[in-house]
């Protein structure tokens, strides 16, 4: 191996890339080649550490000097200095400041502050090989107590009024326990201890042993003198070696310190204990299999009664107790029965460790009062959700448990509470799921770690979950049928009933609690073979693929674009999407989130490489199709909903005619998005295509004036109603209807129809403009004022994490100048000559969790101030304009003004003529969402058309053929993905050129050879 | 350790505090390594190998290490408490040999605190 | 009894058979003894065949049926030769969640091997487990007694290199 004398850290980090750390690192092999140092020194590019203010940053080793805010031009001195000379490069070293009041205290990260250290009080403190240290922070006092000055009576009663619950998870009152085994008659009892911790994803107990193993063996020595036995077992799993470890280390110092063993502390008590360890079955956490394992044999439950408090270990009275609880006595003991009580709620008393693991940015143990909300303790505790995913579920009680969603978040966690939400509280296992997690899968995951687990002992257990798991995978193989959900439910309504003990009782849990609460993608799963998360592979090829709403076959043209044939990259695209260059510049890109590689570093870039190919390969040439249908259909809106259902009818033979109010087609990519994002003549191209293929498109014709409902309906067989939503949602405050009170998307029509006058300055907004909401209409409309030469504050409710505009928008406006104040809403506009003059606002904060999983803001009093402003753009979301569907054309509208389809029917009204789509439908939704709609259309349309002629369905005409590359890379380095080169944010300002530049060849190959190709199958 | 009785549970529990207050002799440094199983298999043992030969290669006899299990945030282990005499303890993340040699070097010897790798300083309150 | 040891003999050395036969005596006669036998007959012999399985039997006065029961229903104990280095790749709830399956996925393409099997040159015996507890470093990989945390399918290889 080759020595390097020393090393050089180069931060890779975005944050230090973003500051320039690639030509730092240029510079620096170059100047070590020069110097004839590279054999001594290596440079090691490493991750973020965090601290990307200060970047670049260089640590070098051995000497542990840390530079930071390196330029390229400080290499060679950097070099001469330090690597040649030896010395420190003073001019670059970090430094410290003064105070270091810079750091946090624990008291100021809400991890360590929320939480309430009762179980865990000894946890990185003592060390748990020292007994010495355990005793110095009141260790063996309360068994002191118990063994000195109470009797068995007091100690069970002291427990009982404590409130002190079981622990493992069904959460029996301990006290009652002990009870009952005190009063039991016989010489020879046993303390037990459940240290069996099966659950997957639960780890609190091991935590507890590894860390403070005498709390336990505490609680078990007053346990033992509490029910009168002199003998216990810890039965803890051979997974946790370092648990046993500690705890043989804990046993033998206690044995020496005549703290376990013959009359302890010389008060004449015995007890001793010793360690079994568990060979590997869940059920043996159950407590009479555990018994039977002891026992040697093969660990099964028995039948209840005898209860363990009668006829347990050996047929003798035994206690069994979990970890935790066990860790708990010592210190109620010592601190009295309403010390324990004195947190938590009603029922549920004292503190609940967890095990807080999954999707979650901090990861750990987690003790909290019972009754503290879920939210609280995954948000909050947790710092939420990382790499901006949504929750989706807290899993609480394991593969016995149930799934806690979004709209429960405010729930308080206690064991009332979570049995009410159809989960159990468990042994603590608290596993955070975001919206990559696919709810049958998990239930499948559960049973068959059920399945595997059941001890074969009763039939209900061992053959239901045999045949429910058969159910699960099924679905998830897209072999589900219609009745598996009843059947499901029917079958764990018997495992529920019938099953011997807990683990087989329990079972069926997983599946009803995600039943409950996402029944839909069970049906999604069955009905569509769709899988929401991309998780069940087997009902796709590629995750991007199936999350796209109009299945983009995106695997097969990024692998084009790497063979660089992009000329058939673009026929690919053009299969399924009318408007690809749209799209590579403005779609929401759902896929990326989905993306495999993403998993790995970042997901690939898709709707760049989807813009690139569409800005370098010549544009496939459309020729018309002959209308040989004798069906007439109009389309009612020529946005991107209306034009794929006129261009796929087209396709298909029919004459289609395509009426606008509007001037020009294109909907709201042509009215409400700025030419910046999405310049004029590459929406026009996609749109002349449409044309091309025999589309007619009137534009300046709205229905139901100036064309007649009856006409267009009398001239056409079916008519396709997709006219959008163009209506700004009033925001419902005094004076929104003075001058200069601009909704959003009218704003944005009003520019983009009389662009030169604004430009001029003939229109105007002002100086100084508000813009309300937090949407991509909201920041569209800040863009555009700010380049009309205005100064913009953008005012939001929530948090910046809430908002709902995309994450590079909002970082573009900042960029841009565009100031955002958070946690603001408006009050009252107040105006002087009829026009607006400023704008009255309230502070907010954040309150509980709303049913979307955001905080709810919530008005701070007295905290009202006033923004002096010349306009105020309100774009807190938009509403369809359906006037013009007259009242009796049996075309139902609802309360929101959109317009109600059929049951069971993704296209059709109430009136069979019509169909309808898009953001008339469904409210504000995304451009492939409208693309999805008109596809759906045109399908239906055509069917409904063929079957009631008798005619059969449409065969599409026989694509060419593209063959597809593949080119799988042996080894995937970790890359970050490519970023879009942009236009400097102050020239951005100075007009509506497009801000985002495009890749170039090599950039665009570069990043299609980060695709993972999990499309294909070796 | 002899057969103990009630009264040198108390007596235990003073000496302990005296030296873990780290009043007792000429310690000035208490390090401590968190090594629960997540500590471990993030790599507190080799934390722990770099801070044991760097002491004994810098020849100080005024510094002691101690471990002591999980602190609870496993995501951000391997974490390392630094705590100068005197001073309020200091608790690293993410700690590797190579910034626990720097720590050592810079923080324990020099007593510069090493914020980058800090989480936090200070220690958990139990009511 | 002859055909017994002749059995044991093909695979285990005498002073193996020696030190079995120590384990029984250590734990006979005591109640329960019988798991903590296998444990450590497993850990002495790396598994545990019917011969040894047999000879625990007799050593202890139990049927042949009851310790074949235990051995089977236990998943820690195995009755077939084990790899010089086991894998354990865990699938607990914490590591599913954050990609342990692709995990596995990679393991079994690597070798050529499913679950519970051991590869052809006996370096390695791949295994999955049901959560090991280390879930804050999830997705988790266990080699011997190495645990590797916050794994990535890429970085299958480098982790199993040194092991041979």
């Amino acid at each position: 191996m080759k020595v390097f004398r020393s090393h050089l850290l180069l931060c890779g980090g975005t944050g230090c890339h973003a500051s320039g750390s690639l030509e730092v690192k240029k510079a620096l092999l170059a100047e070590l080649d020069k110097r004839g140092l590279a054999d001594e020194i290596k440079v090691v590019e490493t991750g973020c550490n965090g601290f990307c203010a200060m970047g670049p940053i260089m640590v070098v080793y051995p000497d542990g000097v840390m530079y930071t805010l390196i330029q390229a031009a400080d290499i060679p001195e950097l070099v001469e200095e330090h690597l040649v000379k030896g010395r420190v490069l003073e001019r670059l070293l970090y430094k410290e400041p003064a105070t270091g009041e810079t750091i946090p205290t624990m008291q100021e990260i809400p991890f360590f502050a929320l939480q309430e250290l009762r179980v865990l009080r000894n946890r990185g403190i003592i060390d748990p090989e020292k007994i010495e240290e355990y005793i110095a922070r009141d260790g063996y006092a309360g068994m002191a107590k118990a063994l000195t000055e109470m009797s068995s009576e007091d100690i069970v009663k002291e427990i009982l009024d404590s409130g002190l619950r079981g622990r493992g998870g069904a959460g029996f009152p301990t006290g009652l326990k002990w009870k009952f085994a005190s009063q039991s008659p016989g010489d020879i009892k046993y303390v037990l201890c459940n240290a069996d911790e099966g659950d997957p994803g639960a780890f609190m107990d091991r935590s507890v042993l590894e860390a403070d193993p005498h709390a336990v063996l505490e609680g078990m020595a007053i346990a033992a003198k509490a029910i009168g036995a002199h003998h216990g077992y810890i039965y803890c799993r051979a997974e946790y070696p370092l648990a046993i470890h500690r705890l043989n280390i804990a046993i033998t110092q206690a044995k020496e310190a005549g703290l376990l063993g013959k009359d302890i502390l010389g008060t004449g008590f015995d007890f001793d204990l010793e360690i079994y360890q568990g060979a590997g079955a869940f059920v043996c956490g159950e407590e009479t299999a555990l018994m039977t394992s002891i026992e040697g044999k093969r660990g099964m439950p028995r039948p209840r009664p005898p209860f363990p408090a009668v006829a347990g270990l050996w047929q003798r009275p035994s206690v069994l107790n979990n970890v935790e609880t066990l860790a708990n006595i010592g210190q109620i003991i010592l601190r009295g029965a309403a010390w324990h009580a004195s947190v938590g709620s009603e029922k549920s008393k004292g503190t609940k460790v967890f095990a807080l693991t999954g999707d979650v940015n901090n990861v750990g143990l987690v003790e909290v009062p019972m009754g503290t909300p879920l939210g609280k303790i995954v948000f909050d505790i947790g710092g939420g959700i990382p790499k901006g995913k949504k929750f989706k579920a807290a899993q609480l009680g394991g593969p016995s448990g149930g799934m806690i969603p979004t709209q429960h978040l405010n729930a308080p966690v206690d064991y009332e509470k979570v049995a009410e939400l159809g989960a159990i509280m468990g042994s603590g296992g608290l596993i955070v799921m975001n919206e990559d997690s696919c709810a049958v899968d998990m239930a499948r995951f559960f049973m068959d770690f059920c399945q595997d687990e059941s001890c074969g002992k009763c039939t209900p257990c061992r053959e239901g979950t045999k045949r429910m798991l058969e159910i699960l995978t099924n679905i998830t193989q897209g072999q589900g049928k219609e009745g598996d959900i009843p059947l499901l439910e029917e079958m764990a309504g018997i495992i529920k009933d019938s099953a011997l003990c807990g683990l087989g009782q329990t079972a069926p849990n997983p599946v009803l609690s995600t039943l409950r609460y996402f029944r839909h993608e069970y049906e999604d799963h069955i009905k569509n073979h769709h899988c929401a998360a991309a998780v069940c592979s087997a009902l796709f090829k590629s995750p991007c693929q199936h999350t796209c709403p109009i299945e983009m076959d995106i695997p097969a043209y990024i692998a084009l674009v790497r063979a660089d044939r992009f000329e058939d990259a673009y026929r690919v695209l053009l299969k399924t999407n009318p408007f690809p260059s749209v799209c590579g510049r403005v779609c929401d890109h759902k896929c990326q989130s989905k993306c495999r590689r993403g998993k790995m570093d970042e997901p690939v870039a898709i709707k760049f490489l989807k813009r690139f190919i569409t800005d370098n390969a010549p544009r496939p040439k459309i020729t018309a199709v002959p209308v040989d249908r004798k069906q007439k259909i109009a389309v009612v809106g020529a946005g991107p909903a209306g034009l794929t259902a006129a261009r796929d009818l087209a396709l298909r033979g029919y004459k289609v005619n395509v009426f606008e109010e509007l001037p020009e087609a294109g909907g709201m990519l042509r009215w409400a998005i700025p030419a910046y994002r999405l310049p004029r003549n590459i929406l026009a191209r996609e749109i002349d295509d449409v044309r091309a293929l025999g589309v007619d498109i009137q534009c300046n014709t709205r229905v139901g004036k100036d064309l007649p409902w009856r006409k267009v309906a009398a001239e056409h067989d079916v008519i396709y109603l997709a006219p959008g939503a163009h209506a700004s949602q009033k925001m419902d405050i005094p004076g929104e209807d003075l001058g200069g009170v601009w909704g959003g998307v009218e704003f944005l029509r009003d520019f983009n129809a009389n662009e030169e006058a604004w430009l001029s300055g003939k229109k105007t907004l002002g100086a100084k403009v508000a813009v309300v909401g937090g949407g991509n209409s909201a920041i569209d409309a800040a863009r555009v004022a700010a380049r009309l030469g205005a100064e913009v504050t953008i005012l939001y409710r929530r948090e910046r994490k809430d908002m709902p505009a995309a994450e590079e928008e909002i970082l573009a406006a900042v960029h841009e100048g565009i100031k955002i104040e958070y946690l603001v809403a408006p009050l009252k506009i107040q105006g002087k000559d009829g026009k607006v003059s400023a704008i009255a606002c309230q502070r907010m904060m954040l309150g509980e969790f709303d049913r979307s999983g955001r905080k709810r803001p919530i008005p701070v009093e007295g905290s009202e101030f006033t923004l002096s402003v010349d306009a105020i753009v309100a774009a807190i979301g938009q509403v369809p304009d359906t006037s013009f569907v007259p009242e009796d054309s049996g075309v139902s509208v609802n309360r929101w003004a959109c317009l109600d389809l059929v049951p069971d029917s993704k296209s059709q009204t109430t009136n069979p003529k019509f169909h309808a789509g898009g953001d008339a439908v469904t409210g504000p939704d995304t451009v492939i969402a409208a693309i999805a709609a008109g596809h759906q259309a045109a399908r239906d349309i055509d069917a409904s058309i063929r079957q009631s002629a008798g005619e059969p369905a449409w065969e599409a005409p026989e694509e060419e053929k593209i063959d597809i590359p593949l080119v799988i890379d042996e080894e995937t380095l970790e890359s970050p993905q490519t970023a879009m080169p942009e236009m400097a944010p102050s020239e951005r300002r100075q007009g509506f050129a497009e801000v985002e530049l495009g890749f170039t060849r090599e950039a665009a190959i570069a990043e299609a050879c980060r695709c993972l190709r999990c499309d294909i199958e070796i | 350790m002899a057969k103990l009785k009630i009264s040198d549970l108390k007596k235990i529990k003073e000496k302990v505090h005296a030296e873990t207050a780290l009043r007792e002799g000429d310690r000035r440094v208490r390090v401590t390594v968190h090594m629960g199983t997540c500590g471990i298999a993030s790599g507190a043992r080799e934390v722990l190998d770099a801070l044991m030969r760097e002491i004994e290669e810098s020849g100080v006899s005024d510094v002691v290490i101690t471990t002591s299990g999980c602190m609870g945030l496993c995501s951000r282990e391997p974490l390392v408490t630094v705590e100068i005499i005197g001073r309020e303890p200091i608790k690293y993340e993410y700690v590797n040999p190579n910034k626990m040699r720097q720590i050592f070097k810079r923080h324990v010897l020099e007593g510069e605190v090493q914020t980058p790798f800090v989480l936090a300083r200070g220690a958990e309150i139990v009511k | 009894m002859k055909a017994e040891l002749d059995d044991l003999s093909k695979v285990f050395t005498p002073e193996q058979i020696a030190q079995l036969d120590a384990i029984i005596a250590k734990h006979k006669g005591k109640p329960g003894g019988l798991i903590p036998v296998l444990e450590e007959a497993q850990v002495t012999l790396e598994y545990l065949p019917p011969s040894v399985q047999a000879r625990i039997a007799r050593g202890l006065n139990l049927p042949f049926s009851r310790v074949y029961g235990v051995v089977t229903f236990y998943s820690f104990f195995t009755m077939t030769p084990r790899g010089r280095h086991t894998v354990r790749v865990c699938l607990g709830t914490a590591c599913y969640v954050r990609g342990g399956k692709a995990i596995a996925e990679t393991l079994e393409k690597t070798f050529g091997i499913k679950e519970g099997e051991t590869t052809p040159d006996r370096r390695f015996t791949y295994e999955t487990v049901r959560c090991l507890g280390a879930c804050g470093l999830g997705p988790v990989v266990v080699v011997d007694d190495d645990v590797h945390g916050r794994v990535k399918p890429a970085k299958v290889k480098d982790i199993l290199g040194p092991y041979v």
